[in-house]
């Protein structure tokens, strides 16, 4: 069991190396074993689930490998409460990242199927690495395939400029990270995040290394003035690039909050929290507003991820139990909800070759399966009771509330105005007199699609009906965090 | 008295250099007496001394290997052999051997049928050993230009090209005068101390360096301030960069992949050794103006590759930055400074070969075109995806994005820098990596993206190339995963240099 998430780790990018080998014009072989190499992935991330220990806030599966001794930095990895449904959720999405493009990906399977198992790798090592300069490492390798995804299997001529965004932005930010991890570095002579947990700092090198961690976290989230790029990244890249985009890459940003910003820097965390609240609440309110008056279906999820991932900025920054819980829950819920919202996306677009709003219209007398789904999914995004969004923005407005009720007032408005975008698209495109635009080419889900949903369906509705077996492993590791705050602060 | 007792070991120290000079004699006796002979049709030796001195390349490399010395001065202090010297040698050596090697098809395919080319670049790895090894200024500067009057001619030897003509007249203008100022800078510190040993310097000032009459002082820096500019002029730092581009753009790609791989080795070399060892005390005089020359090197190295369409000057531009990065390890004067800098130059190498390999093999077999523009590279991935993929990693690599090596060297040179405080120098390098991510990215582009008129298409790659860009991939993928041997290596060499 010890040695579980190092194989869980490798998994993926040994069979991308597996898939190398296999002759490049077997497009049909290649496929089928990447699926099974990363369903298989996911079999094993299941077991992490199952041995873990929801008693402990320590973490578990822990493996280290020696990297440069001398330097005291090694691979050091493991997984507590926080970390832990992050993996799973990676590992969940990737194989319905490569079932969505069976067909659609027609050139260079063989380099898109390495490209995501690579990047699922690298994703699996920036959510259990507990080394401070690998974390970096893996965070920024994180650009490599997804710029080749977006560039080269991107959908149109402006795909090369929105990789060009997508990868400066995303590096400009972690760049001063890096600074900042190499003066703790300097200051403390490690970087293993456990004996760093236990380091103090001094307010004002807090100050400048929280903004540091900032810069780059925010950009990845993302924050409002920062967030140029992902409305860009999202319509350019393919239907599987956008999943995993919204689904994990943009967690990566607020996992670096809670792992990394909230307990190395616990003073500057509070002192800066009016800081992210304002940053939130703008990003909410300009982002939904912006999703009302966009014409780009990706573009309305994309600006609709912004407004979300507001909602989970807050959250964290609230820095008690419920808050934090619910901005996990939430971050979770995202990725299910927008992932899935995606995937519909990419159905429309697989038949008709445009994201445009205007072009649909009544699909409900043409698609009456795919109109269902993309009810739940709809619903899901404007967290009505009873769907795994519901449950994450309530406990998050429940933690501000405690904090800032003017805040969580503000905040309240957005779950008005998403209930207003997400309608407003549905009935849209669902609703009215069917278009004549494509007529012909609106069939309903084929069974692959069909299966593709099903899960995602099942998971919005578990965790809004029961979101306590979620809940449940996060509860000592987040109270751990909280108290851990508050003994410093 | 008789001859050995006067030397005793100083003839086993300097026995590579004096194999490889012996050698290359016997090779261009070789050469004048058989490529001149009617009987055998005046044949052209180009290949054949290639492989020879290929040959007499690598027995030079076993016999520095196996020198059984570990540190000596010897010839009264005029040479040194220390493990930096030792570093150096093996890089310098591996490197002219590289680049030599990689250009094997280009002499065949560019017809250069004049074997006295790689006679030259014998002589002037010969003259760089030498120069690695020197620890006295007469021994310096007569290296240096031993060193620089074969790279002159190595600069000129496409006789059939204006623009390689104009390279070397604009390199010998331009390196006399660099050497015109070094030797000032020389004069001036003789005139004030009486020495020119390196280790004397040391011994005189250590721990005055700041406590001397104001005038000595000041007259001192002047001195230091133009050895400073010299070495800088020929390690191509800002703001003396100016000849790089137009030579580095008109010599035949094959010198420029030498130019790029190997000089600088050797002066980064002595200036390593006269600045942290000799000038150590003078720290304070010297490091403002090699931070200054950094922060230029920087700036200049992005904003000008940022406005290049021709690829061999975008790679000048390149490197000049790269320079400004390695300033800034020197200029920390540490111990970690010092080994973030070899552990640059270890990589640096190795990408630097990696990208000639590719840029050599580029030749349209059909229409004899190399590449010489930016976009001649478009469709490169559609033409030759492995190559393309190559080039792309090595790029990323130069633009330091991890996971690849050249992250692993401008993180710990971050780190050497931060840890002698130079915080503006640091955050400067940070946002000029970003910049030149900016250009990587654009030659990335061209390949992956861009329409093209006329891709290249048939490139015949030999085994020679195909051998060492696989290997220098390979290095550039996987040093991330075991970075140990090398971190190592150059900390071994730092501390026994410093410690």
């Amino acid at each position: 069991m010890q040695s579980l998430l190092s194989v869980i780790l490798l998994f993926p990018a040994l069979g991308a190396l597996v898939l190398l080998c296999v002759p490049s014009v077997q497009t049909r072989l290649i496929r089928i074993l990447g699926l099974s190499i990363s369903c298989t992935t996911f079999v094993l991330s299941l077991l992490l689930w199952v041995f873990f220990d929801h008693s402990t806030a320590k973490f578990q599966f822990v493996d280290a490998i020696d990297w440069l001794p001398f330097l005291n930095m090694h691979f050091y990895i493991g997984i507590d409460g926080i970390s832990l449904f992050f993996i799973l959720l990676t590992t969940f999405l990737v194989p319905f990242c490569l079932l969505v493009s069976w067909d659609s990906v027609q050139k260079n399977v063989k380099e898109y199927f390495v490209a995501f198992l690579l990047l699922e790798s690298f994703m699996l090592a920036v959510f259990c690495m507990l080394d401070l300069l690998l974390f970096y490492v893996f965070f920024e390798s994180v650009l490599l395939p997804m710029f080749l995804i977006i560039g080269v299997w991107g959908s149109r001529e402006r795909k090369i400029r929105a990789a060009y965004q997508f990868f400066l932005y995303t590096l400009i930010g972690s760049l001063f990270m890096l600074l900042a991890i190499l003066l703790i570095y300097f200051q403390t002579g490690t970087t293993d995040l456990q004996v760093l947990f236990v380091s103090e700092f001094s307010l004002q090198r807090q100050f400048l290394l929280w903004f540091a961690f900032f810069a780059s976290f925010a950009v990845k989230v993302p924050m409002i003035p920062v967030h140029i790029w992902l409305p860009e990244a999202h319509v350019e890249a393919p239907t599987s690039g956008s999943v995993i985009l919204a689904g994990v890459l943009l967690k990566l940003g607020t996992y670096g909050f809670v792992r990394y910003s909230i307990p190395l820097f616990p003073d500057a965390s509070v002192y800066f929290t009016p800081l992210v609240y304002t940053m939130s609440i703008i990003g909410i309110i300009y982002a939904s507003l912006t999703t009302l008056r966009q014409i780009d279906l990706k573009k309305i999820i994309a600006y609709s991820s912004v407004a979300h991932m507001g909602f989970v900025t807050l959250g964290l920054f609230s820095l008690n139990i419920q808050g934090i819980e619910g901005a996990l829950l939430l971050m979770l819920s995202h990725g299910f909800v927008a992932s899935s919202l995606f995937l519909c996306i990419g159905v429309l677009y697989d038949r008709t070759h445009t994201r445009l709003v205007k072009y649909y219209g009544g699909l409900v007398h043409v698609m009456p399966l795919f109109s269902v789904f993309f009810l739940i999914f709809t619903m899901g995004n404007l967290s009505l009771p009873g769907t795994s969004s519901f449950v994450g923005e309530f406990l998050i407005l429940v933690g501000v509330f405690q904090t800032n009720p003017f805040v969580a007032t503000c905040a309240a408005t957005g779950m008005i105005l998403g209930g207003a975008y997400s309608i407003w698209l549905y009935n849209r495109v669902v609703f009215g007199n069917l278009k004549p635009f494509f007529i012909d080419a609106f069939m309903d889900l084929n069974r692959r699609e069909f299966f593709i949903f099903l899960p995602f369906v099942f998971c919005v509705l578990w965790m809004g009906f029961y979101p306590e077996i979620f809940l449940e492993p996060m509860h000592t590791s987040v109270a751990n965090l909280v108290q851990h705050g508050q003994w410093r602060g | 008295m008789n001859f050995p007792h006067l030397f005793e070991n100083d003839l086993y120290a300097i026995l590579p250099e004096l194999y490889l000079i012996v050698s290359t004699l016997v090779l261009l006796l070789f050469g004048v007496f058989y490529s001149t002979s009617k009987k055998h049709h005046t044949p052209s030796l180009m290949q054949t001394i290639s492989w020879l001195g290929l040959f007499c390349l690598f027995c030079t490399f076993c016999i520095l290997q196996n020198l059984p010395f570990s540190s000596m001065t010897f010839f009264y202090t005029t040479l040194i052999m220390d493990p930096l010297s030792f570093f150096f040698k093996t890089l310098t050596l591996l490197g002219a051997g590289v680049s030599l090697f990689i250009s094997l098809q280009y002499f065949q395919a560019e017809e250069l049928k004049d074997f006295e080319y790689t006679l030259l670049l014998l002589f002037s790895t010969c003259s760089m050993l030498l120069l690695i090894s020197a620890s006295d200024f007469i021994s310096m500067y007569l290296a240096i230009e031993m060193q620089s009057l074969c790279l002159y001619v190595l600069a000129a030897s496409k006789r059939n090209s204006e623009f390689s003509t104009e390279a070397g007249v604009k390199y010998f203008l331009l390196g006399a005068f660099s050497s015109g100022i070094l030797l000032f800078g020389c004069s001036i510190l003789y005139g004030l101390t009486g020495l020119t040993g390196f280790q004397s310097f040391a011994q005189l000032f250590s721990g005055v360096g700041g406590s001397l009459a104001v005038e000595t002082q000041s007259f001192l820096s002047v001195g230091v301030l133009f050895i400073a500019v010299g070495f800088l002029f020929k390690l191509t730092a800002a703001p003396f960069h100016f000849w790089a581009p137009d030579v580095y753009e008109g010599a035949p790609t094959s010198v420029t992949a030498f130019f790029s791989i190997t000089p600088k080795l050797a002066i980064m070399a002595v200036f390593l050794r006269l600045f942290l060892v000799g000038f150590y005390d003078f720290l304070f005089s010297w490091q403002s103006i090699l931070t200054v020359s950094s922060l230029l090197s920087l700036f200049i190295g992005s904003f000008g590759a940022v406005a290049q369409t021709r690829v061999k000057r975008l790679l000048v531009y390149s490197s000049i930055g790269h320079m400004g990065y390695l300033l800034m390890g020197v200029a920390s004067g540490t111990v970690e400074g010092l080994q973030s800098v070899l552990l640059y130059l270890c990589i640096y190498f190795v990408m630097t070969v990696n990208i000639f390999a590719i840029i050599l093999s580029l030749r349209d077999e059909q229409t004899g075109h190399n590449v010489k523009y930016i976009e001649d590279m478009s469709m490169l991935s559609k033409s030759h995806p492995l190559l393309a993929f190559s080039l792309s990693l090595t790029l990323f690599s130069m633009a330091g994005i991890p996971p690849l090596a050249g992250f692993c060297s401008k993180f710990y040179l971050f780190f050497a820098a931060l840890s002698s405080s130079l915080y503006f120098l640091a955050v400067f390098g940070i946002l000029s990596s970003m910049l030149s991510c900016f250009y990587y990215l654009r030659v990335i582009k061209t390949m992956y993206f861009d329409q093209s008129k006329q891709p290249f298409q048939n490139v015949t790659m030999d085994h020679e190339k195909s051998w060492v860009i696989t290997l220098t991939t390979f290095f550039v993928l996987f040093f991330f995963l075991y970075p140990n041997v090398a971190f190592l290596w150059t900390q071994k060499v730092a501390l026994l240099f410093l410690g």
